[in-house]
C-alpha cells in the first residue's frame, strides 16, 4: 500500500518542525528563543503549503479513508496555522529570555496544532477523537505552564478534570452511534442512517456528542470552565485556547452533524438553536458584570461560540461557510485582543482590571489603538472583519428561516457593544486612577498586533479574498 | 467618481492628519482639517450645478461589484432629496471645524480625525444605494460620534455617549434583520433600486424593523430620551453635527426606505406615527419651556421640530413631504446655529444656565443680532427659513387625507409654544439688567466667530425669501416617493374605507 504523502504535507511539516524543536531544545548552550523561531518558520511553511493546496484544490483520502483532506480541512488548517503563528509571536517576549523551559512550550503548541489539524480532517469518529485528545492533553499542560503561579496550576487542573469529562461524554457518544449505525466512518454513518433509523441509541449518541463538543467549544451550559481557565492560564495560552482549539472543535462539530448525522437534522436543529440562543445571551450578559479583562474576554469568547453556532443552526451551505469565515476572523481578532492585554504589562505583571486601563488612550496611544480596533471588531462594528463575519452568519440563518435566532443574535450584538466599549471608555474617557509603569513595548508583540489589526481592517473592507475561499470550501 | 470623491475626501484628510500630526503641530492640523472640509464642500457644489432637476432618477451613479459572493455592490447615487442632505453635511462640517478652533484642549488631532471620519460616514449614508453599504455607513457613524461625545464632552459624557450608542445599536439590530430579509426577496441582492416597485411580503413587520431604527435616530417620541443627554454632554461641535446632520439620517431613512418600500406598512401605521409626532411636538415644546439650561432647551426644541418633519412626511402629499424635507435643512441650519451661539457664550462664561445671564445685548451687540435672527428662524418668522418649512408642513397636513385635521390643529399650537419658549429664553438672556459682574466683562464675537455664523444666516434668509431653487430640485424625487408609497396595494386597502364612507352617508340620507 502506498501512501500519498503529498496529501499530508501540512501535517508532515508540523511533525518535522516538532522533531527539529525537540533536537534544538536538547542543546542548553543555544538560545532558547531559537525554538520559537523554528516553530514560526515551520508553521509558516505549513501555512504556505496549505494555501497552495487549497488553491489547487487538492483532495483525497488516506489511511483507509480515515483521513479526508479536502478544501474544508485545508481552510481550517489555514485558521489553525495563522493562530499558531500569531500566538508564538505574542508568546516570545511574554515568556522572557530567561525561561529555560520554553522549548517544551512550543513543542506542546505544535502538538496541539497537529491535533487540531487531525480533527478537521478526520473522516472517522475515532480519528476525530484522537485529534481531540492530542490537542486537549497539550492544552492541559500549557494552561498550567506557570508552575509557580497558583492560578495557573489551578487552571490546568480544572481544565484537565472538566476536559476529561467532556472526552468521556464524547467517547460514549461515539460508542452509542457505533451501536446504532454499525460504523464510525462519517460518510458510512450518513448512508447507514435512513429516515426511519431514529433509534433511541442514535439519538442519545447524538445528544452525548453535543455535550462533548459543548464542553470543548464552551457552549452554555457547558461553559463553566472557560473563565477560570482563561483567567489563570498564561495570557498567551488563553489566547491560544480561545482561538485554534475552538475552531477545531467547530470543524469536527460541523462535519459530524452536517454530514454523518444529517438525517437527524430535524432533531438536532432545535437543540442547536436553543444552545446558540442561550450561549449568545448568557455569554454577553455575564460579560457585562466582569471587572477582569481576561474574564471578560472569556465570556465574550463564549458568546462568539454562540454566533458560530447560529451558522450550524442555519444548517445550510452558507451557514457552514459563514461559520468557517467567522472562525477565521474570530481567531485573528481574539488573539489580537489578548495580545493587547499582554502589551499592558507592568513590573508586577499584567494589568488585568479594566479600571487599570483608565487614561491609556493618551498615555499609551498605540496600545489603546490596538485594543480599540480588536474590541470594535469583536463588537461587530463596520468596517471591521467582525461585522462582515456576523453579517454573513446572520444572512445564512435568515436564508433558512431562523428569523428569531437572528433577532436574538442581533440584539446580543447591541448588548455586547456595552462591555466592549466600556474598555474603550476607560482608555479614552476616564482619568487614570493609579500611576502604573508599563514596560516598554516588545517588538515582536507589536509585529503580531500590527498583523492582526491590518488583517481585521482589510478583511472588513475587502472581505471577498477571504470569503470566497470559505464559500467554495464547504463539504456540502 | 464625483460622489466617491465627496465621500472619501474627508477620510483622506483624517488619514493625512493621523500620519502627519507630529510634524504639523496643533495649528497645522487644524488648517488641514479646514482646507479638506472646504475642499469637500467645493467639490460637492459640483453636484449642485450638475444636478438635473427634471428627473427623479438617481444621478451621479457609481456601481461596482464589491463583495460578489454576497451580492453586495459599491453603489452610490443621489436624487433631489439626498442632494440637499449631502450639501447640508459638506456645508456644516467646515463651520464645525472653524467653531472648534480654540475650544479643544486635549487631543486636537483626535478630535479632527473623528470629525472628518464622521463626515465620511454621514455622506455615505445619504449616497448609498446598496442596503449593505448603507448599513455599513450607518453603523460606522457611531464610533466617531461616540468618541466626540465621550472624550470631549461634559461631566456626564460617559453616560450620555453609551446611551447614545446603545439606543442606536438596539434600533439598527432590528434593521439588520430587516435588511437580510429584504435581500432574499430581492433575488439575493442588496441593490436598493431593484427593490423599488417590488411588492414585498411581510411589509408591516419590515416597516417596523426599519422605522424603529429611524425613529430612534430622529428621535420620535417616546424614543427621544437619549437626545437631551447627548446634546447637553456633547462638545459644541458635537451638538451641531448631531442636530444639524445626524438626526436627519433618521428622517432621510424614512423617506428613502420606509415610505417607498413598504406602502402597506405606511398605510397601517400612519395614524400611530402621526399621533406620536404630534405628542412629540407638544411635549418637546412644553419641556423646553421649563429648562433652566440653554443647551437642554435647544435639545428639546429639536424633539419638537423633528416632530413637525415626521408629520409632514406622513401627510403623504407634495406640500407635506417637500415641507418636511425643507424643514430638515432648516432645522439643521437654525438649530446648528443655536448650538454654535450657546457654545460661544459657554466658552466665555463656562455656564449655560439661563439664570446666570441677562442683559447680554448691551455687552455683546453683534452676538445679539445673530442670536435674534436665529431665534426668529427657529420660531418660524415669515421671511426666514423656518416659516417656509413649517407652513408647507401644516398646509400639507390640512390637505392630507391620511389623517384627521385635529392633529394639524394641535400641531400648529406647537408653533405658538415655540415662540413662547424661544422668545422667553431670548428675553431672559439678552434683555434685562446687566447686573452679574461676570457678564459685564464679556467680549463680543471675534472675526472667526462671525465668519462661522454669517454663512448660516445667509442661507436662513435665502430659504426664507426664495425657497424655489431648493424646492424645484426635490420636486421630481418627492413625486416619485409619493407614487411608490401609495402603490396599488395601499390604494386597494384604502378603497373599501371610502366605499364604506359613501354608503354610510347614503344610509344617513335615507334615514332623514
Amino acid at each position: 500500500m502506498t501512501i500519498n504523502w503529498q496529501l499530508l504535507m501540512p501535517e508532515l511539516i508540523i511533525i518535522l518542525t516538532f522533531i527539529l524543536v525537540v533536537i534544538f531544545d536538547l542543546f542548553n548552550s543555544l538560545q532558547k528563543t531559537l525554538t520559537a523561531w523554528i516553530t514560526i518558520i515551520g508553521s509558516a511553511i505549513a501555512l504556505y503549503v496549505s494555501i497552495d493546496m487549497l488553491q489547487i484544490g487538492t483532495e483525497g483520502t488516506e489511511f483507509s479513508n480515515m483521513i479526508q483532506v479536502d478544501k474544508y480541512s485545508l481552510f481550517f488548517n489555514v485558521i489553525f496555522l495563522v493562530s499558531t503563528i500569531l500566538v508564538v509571536l505574542i508568546s516570545m517576549n511574554y515568556l522572557g529570555r530567561q525561561d529555560r523551559r520554553q522549548g517544551e512550550y512550543y513543542l506542546l503548541i505544535l502538538l496541539a496544532t497537529l491535533g487540531m489539524m487531525l480533527m478537521a480532517s478526520g473522516n472517522e469518529l475515532i480519528v476525530v477523537f484522537l485529534g481531540l485528545e492530542l490537542m486537549s492533553l497539550s492544552l492541559y499542560v500549557l494552561a498550567g505552564y506557570f508552575q509557580r503561579s497558583m492560578a495557573s496550576s489551578e487552571a490546568g487542573m480544572k481544565y484537565l478534570l472538566l476536559g476529561a469529562f467532556a472526552s468521556g461524554f464524547f467517547l460514549y457518544g461515539i460508542a452509542l452511534i457505533y451501536g446504532g449505525a454499525g460504523t464510525t466512518s462519517i460518510p458510512q454513518i450518513a448512508s447507514a442512517l435512513t429516515v426511519d433509523a431514529r433509534s433511541p441509541l442514535l439519538l442519545s449518541g447524538m445528544f452525548l456528542l453535543v455535550v462533548g463538543f459543548g464542553f470543548k467549544v464552551a457552549l452554555v451550559p457547558f461553559h463553566q470552565w472557560a473563565p477560570d481557565v482563561y483567567e489563570g492560564a498564561p495570557t498567551s495560552i488563553a489566547a491560544f485556547i480561545s482561538a485554534g482549539p475552538k475552531a477545531a472543535g467547530f470543524a469536527a462539530f460541523l462535519r459530524i452533524f452536517m454530514d454523518a448525522l444529517q438525517t437527524l437534522q430535524s432533531e438536532w436543529i432545535i437543540l442547536i438553536t436553543i444552545l446558540a440562543a442561550l450561549t449568545m445571551t448568557v455569554g454577553n450578559l455575564v460579560a457585562i458584570a466582569q471587572r477582569n479583562i481576561k474574564r471578560m474576554l472569556a465570556y465574550s469568547s463564549i458568546a462568539h461560540a454562540g454566533y458560530v453556532l447560529v451558522g450550524l443552526a442555519a444548517a445550510n451551505k452558507d451557514g457552514i461557510s459563514g461559520a468557517m469565515f467567522y472562525l477565521f476572523v474570530y481567531c485573528v481578532m481574539n488573539i489580537g485582543a489578548f495580545g493587547a492585554v499582554i502589551l499592558a504589562r507592568t513590573e508586577d505583571g499584567e494589568s488585568l482590571m479594566i479600571s487599570d486601563y483608565a487614561g491609556l488612550g493618551f498615555k499609551k496611544p498605540l496600545l489603546a489603538l490596538f485594543m480599540t480596533i480588536m474590541l470594535l471588531s469583536l463588537a461587530g462594528f463596520p468596517p471591521t472583519a467582525g461585522f462582515v463575519g456576523k453579517f454573513y452568519i446572520f444572512r445564512s440563518a435568515v436564508e433558512s428561516g431562523q428569523i428569531w435566532l437572528v433577532i436574538i443574535g442581533a440584539i446580543n450584538t447591541a448588548i455586547s457593544a456595552f462591555y466592549y466599549l466600556r474598555v474603550v471608555v476607560a482608555m479614552y474617557m476616564r482619568e487614570p486612577e493609579a500611576e502604573l509603569d508599563f514596560l516598554a513595548y516588545p517588538r515582536l508583540l507589536i509585529v503580531a498586533l500590527t498583523l492582526a489589526a491590518i488583517g481585521v481592517i482589510l478583511i472588513g473592507i475587502l472581505p471577498s479574498y477571504f470569503l470566497s475561499p470559505a464559500q467554495i470550501s464547504t463539504f456540502l | 467618481m464625483l460622489l466617491s470623491a465627496v465621500i472619501f475626501l474627508p477620510l483622506l484628510g483624517a488619514i493625512l492628519i493621523a500620519l502627519a500630526r507630529h510634524i504639523l503641530g496643533e495649528s497645522g492640523l487644524k488648517w488641514i482639517a479646514l482646507i479638506v472640509t472646504l475642499l469637500t464642500f467645493a467639490v460637492s457644489l459640483a453636484l449642485y450645478t450638475g444636478f438635473d432637476a427634471s428627473t427623479h432618477e438617481m444621478q451621479f451613479k457609481e456601481e461596482r461589484a464589491w463583495i460578489e459572493g454576497l451580492g453586495i455592490s459599491y453603489h452610490l447615487g443621489i436624487d433631489g432629496i439626498s442632494l440637499w442632505l449631502v450639501l447640508l453635511t459638506t456645508f456644516m462640517t467646515p463651520i464645525c471645524v472653524l467653531a472648534a478652533w480654540n475650544s479643544i484642549e486635549k487631543g486636537a488631532s483626535g478630535f479632527m480625525i473623528s470629525l472628518l471620519m464622521l463626515e465620511t460616514a454621514m455622506l455615505g449614508v445619504f449616497c448609498a444605494l446598496d442596503l449593505f453599504l448603507f448599513f455599513v455607513f450607518w453603523e460606522a457613524m457611531l464610533i466617531p460620534m461616540y468618541l466626540l461625545i465621550g472624550i470631549w464632552g461634559g461631566h456626564r459624557r460617559i453616560y450620555a455617549t453609551i446611551k447614545f450608542v446603545l439606543y442606536t445599536m438596539a434600533g439598527s439590530a432590528l434593521m439588520l434583520v430587516g435588511i437580510l430579509y429584504l435581500y432574499f426577496q430581492n433575488d439575493n441582492s442588496f441593490n436598493l433600486m431593484a427593490l423599488y416597485g417590488r411588492s414585498l411580503s411581510h411589509q408591516h413587520l419590515l416597516f417596523l424593523a426599519f422605522f424603529i431604527a429611524f425613529a430612534i435616530k430622529v428621535p420620535l417620541f417616546p424614543f427621544h430620551t437619549w437626545l437631551p443627554d447627548a446634546h447637553v454632554e456633547a462638545p459644541t461641535v458635537g451638538s451641531v453635527i448631531l442636530a444639524g446632520v445626524l438626526l436627519k439620517m433618521g428622517t432621510y431613512g424614512i423617506v428613502r426606505f420606509c415610505m417607498p418600500l413598504f406602502p402597506e406598512g405606511v398605510a397601517a401605521y400612519t395614524p400611530l406615527i402621526v399621533t406620536l409626532s404630534v405628542i412629540g411636538i407638544i411635549y418637546g415644546a412644553l419641556v423646553a419651556m421649563v429648562q433652566p439650561d440653554l443647551k437642554k432647551l435647544v435639545a428639546y426644541s429639536s424633539v419638537s421640530h423633528l416632530g413637525f418633519v415626521v408629520l409632514g412626511l406622513f401627510a403623504l402629499n407634495h406640500q407635506g413631504v417637500q415641507g418636511g424635507i425643507l424643514q430638515m435643512i432648516n432645522h439643521g441650519l437654525s438649530t446648528g446655529a443655536l448650538f454654535l451661539l450657546v457654545g460661544m457664550i459657554y466658552e466665555r462664561r463656562h455656564t449655560r444656565m439661563i439664570a446666570d445671564f441677562g442683559g447680554l445685548s448691551k455687552q455683546m451687540p453683534i452676538f445679539a443680532v445673530f442670536f435674534m435672527i436665529v431665534t426668529l428662524s427657529s420660531i418660524g418668522l415669515p421671511g426666514l427659513n423656518g416659516f417656509v418649512g413649517e407652513f408647507m408642513i401644516l398646509l400639507g397636513g390640512f390637505m392630507s387625507d391620511s389623517f384627521s385635521k385635529v392633529y394639524v390643529i394641535i400641531a400648529a399650537s406647537g408653533v405658538i409654544l415655540a415662540a413662547v419658549y424661544m422668545l422667553w429664553m431670548f428675553q431672559r438672556v439678552m434683555f434685562g439688567k446687566l447686573d452679574n459682574p461676570k457678564n459685564q466683562a464679556l467680549t463680543d464675537l471675534n472675526l472667526r466667530e462671525i465668519v462661522v455664523l454669517v454663512p448660516i444666516v445667509v442661507f436662513i434668509i435665502w430659504i426664507g425669501v426664495y425657497p424655489k431653487p431648493f424646492l424645484s430640485r426635490m420636486e421630481q424625487s418627492v413625486s416619485q416617493v409619493l407614487q411608490q408609497s401609495r402603490s396599488t396595494a395601499a390604494l386597494e386597502a384604502a378603497a373599501p374605507a371610502i366605499v364604506l364612507d359613501t354608503t354610510t352617508k347614503e344610509a344617513k340620507k335615507i334615514d332623514e
